[in-house]
């Protein structure tokens, strides 16, 4: 049972490397033992970190499972209300009213992303963009990841004032900490558009 | 005129103008870089090189109207006949074959389609958006973003095509149509109507022209659009 599940988790990274020059396969067996043995029985993927772990607590099945989902549901209800900002920006007439709300839904949902990255909701794991580098390089994911939220609160903060060339100048350097991530530490959209 | 027959070899003569020549391998560096960038996720710079493939082509275009005489339209684009007698070796002449000239008109066209639906493009996290994408709703936007990142296979193939027609030429029918792209000339049969040469201020008009209509089209067409 266990072996088929490994073997499946593998046969997905392999099918999903084609686009990508260093195989997942290797990256999941590093990211669930510190010390890289090929096929070791001992990778189970609640092995406790070599060294406290600022993404939490690691966890695995269902908790994971759940948790990824709601990492990709979250996150897309993060990029929705951002390209609506986006396009409020952008409009001819910005009016602050107007990005309120979307401003609102991204600074309740930022927050939560602090939690959705715990060791073992990575590639190896299922299906998802973010990368095993995310816990390879914790320090700096989470660093970015508190930058992304200290922007989060100015964009909100202007976004309930009534200066809309504050409010489009803190949408852009908010963009700017999305980017900062994802050119990182999100993997490349499936080209077969099932994600 | 030219009845030097008896020379050993043919003399080379202008088949190419250097506005054609310039335009061709121009094109081919955009869309090697634009993929690239794309690639890379380097999108700033895939937007500027997009503008400057619009700019190019419709350069083109004016000068497929008003250039020389072997990269006007209408002395390369013929009917089916034309292409089957060139197919049976009953075609002499300079510049495009008919055959060639519909691969010619099928990349041009493709590649502005390209250009036209990056103007509506957008990323997926919305940073980046084409100078009309805004003027759309964002599914649609979405939707033509999908559809320019699948027609760029199209694309690929297609100059698969273009690029094994000329090395079947260079290997099979032993002419190299490569280096007269670089040099502009090419040894003729003689008595074959030489290129009548485009003059060099209507080349110049085209490419203000054409960026003109570029910026023009980026600002959304006014007073049409939006």
């Amino acid at each position: 049972m266990h072996r088929s599940l490994l073997t499946a988790a593998a046969l997905i990274a392999l099918a999903g490397c084609r686009e990508n020059p260093e195989p997942t396969n290797n990256v999941a067996a590093n990211v669930a033992a510190p010390s890289f043995e090929p096929n070791a029985p001992s990778a189970k993927p609640d092995a406790p970190a070599a060294k406290p772990n600022l993404l939490g607590a690691p966890v695995s099945g269902e908790q994971a499972k759940k948790l990824m989902h709601d990492r990709h549901e979250g996150m897309e209800d993060i990029g929705d209300a951002f390209k609506a900002t986006a396009r409020w920006a952008k409009s001819d007439n910005p009016n602050v009213a107007d990005v309120h709300e979307d401003a609102a839904i991204i600074a309740r949902l930022a927050p939560l992303a602090s939690g959705w990255y715990p060791p073992g909701t990575g590639p190896d794991v299922g299906k998802t963009r973010a990368k095993a580098e995310i816990w390879q390089k914790p320090e700096d994911f989470a660093a970015k990841m508190k930058t992304f939220q200290a922007e989060v609160r100015k964009f909100n903060a202007a976004a309930h004032g009534d200066d809309a060339a504050a409010v489009i100048a803190a949408q852009g350097e908010l963009g700017k900490t999305c980017k900062a991530c994802h050119d990182d530490y999100r993997a490349p959209e499936d080209e077969h558009g099932s994600d | 005129m030219n009845t030097e027959a008896t020379e050993p070899t043919a003399r080379k003569q202008a088949v190419w103008d250097l506005p054609t020549r310039l335009f061709h391998w121009t094109l081919v560096a955009l869309i090697g870089l634009s993929w690239w960038s794309a690639e890379e996720g380097e999108l700033d710079l895939h937007l500027w090189l997009g503008m400057a493939v619009l700019s190019l082509l419709i350069f083109r275009l004016l000068w497929g109207l008003f250039g020389s005489s072997t990269a006007r339209f209408a002395s390369f684009v013929r009917g089916p006949r034309a292409v089957l007698d060139y197919m049976r070796g009953k075609w002499t002449g300079i510049g495009h074959s008919p055959l060639g000239a519909l691969s010619v008109i099928a990349l041009l066209a493709l590649v502005g389609f390209q250009a036209g639906l990056g103007l509506f493009s957008s990323d997926e996290d919305g940073l980046m958006t084409g100078p009309l994408a805004n003027a759309i709703s964002l599914g649609l936007s979405e939707r033509i973003t999908d559809l320019h990142g699948d027609l760029f296979d199209v694309l690929l193939v297609l100059i698969g095509i273009h690029v094994a027609a000329v090395i079947f030429y260079l290997i099979v029918k032993r002419r190299n149509l490569v280096w007269p792209m670089v040099t502009g000339k090419a040894a003729l049969d003689p008595g074959t109507q030489p290129m009548r040469a485009g003059k060099w201020w209507a080349a110049l008009l085209c490419l203000v022209a054409a960026i003109a209509i570029t910026r023009w089209l980026i600002a959304g067409a006014p007073p049409f659009g939006g």
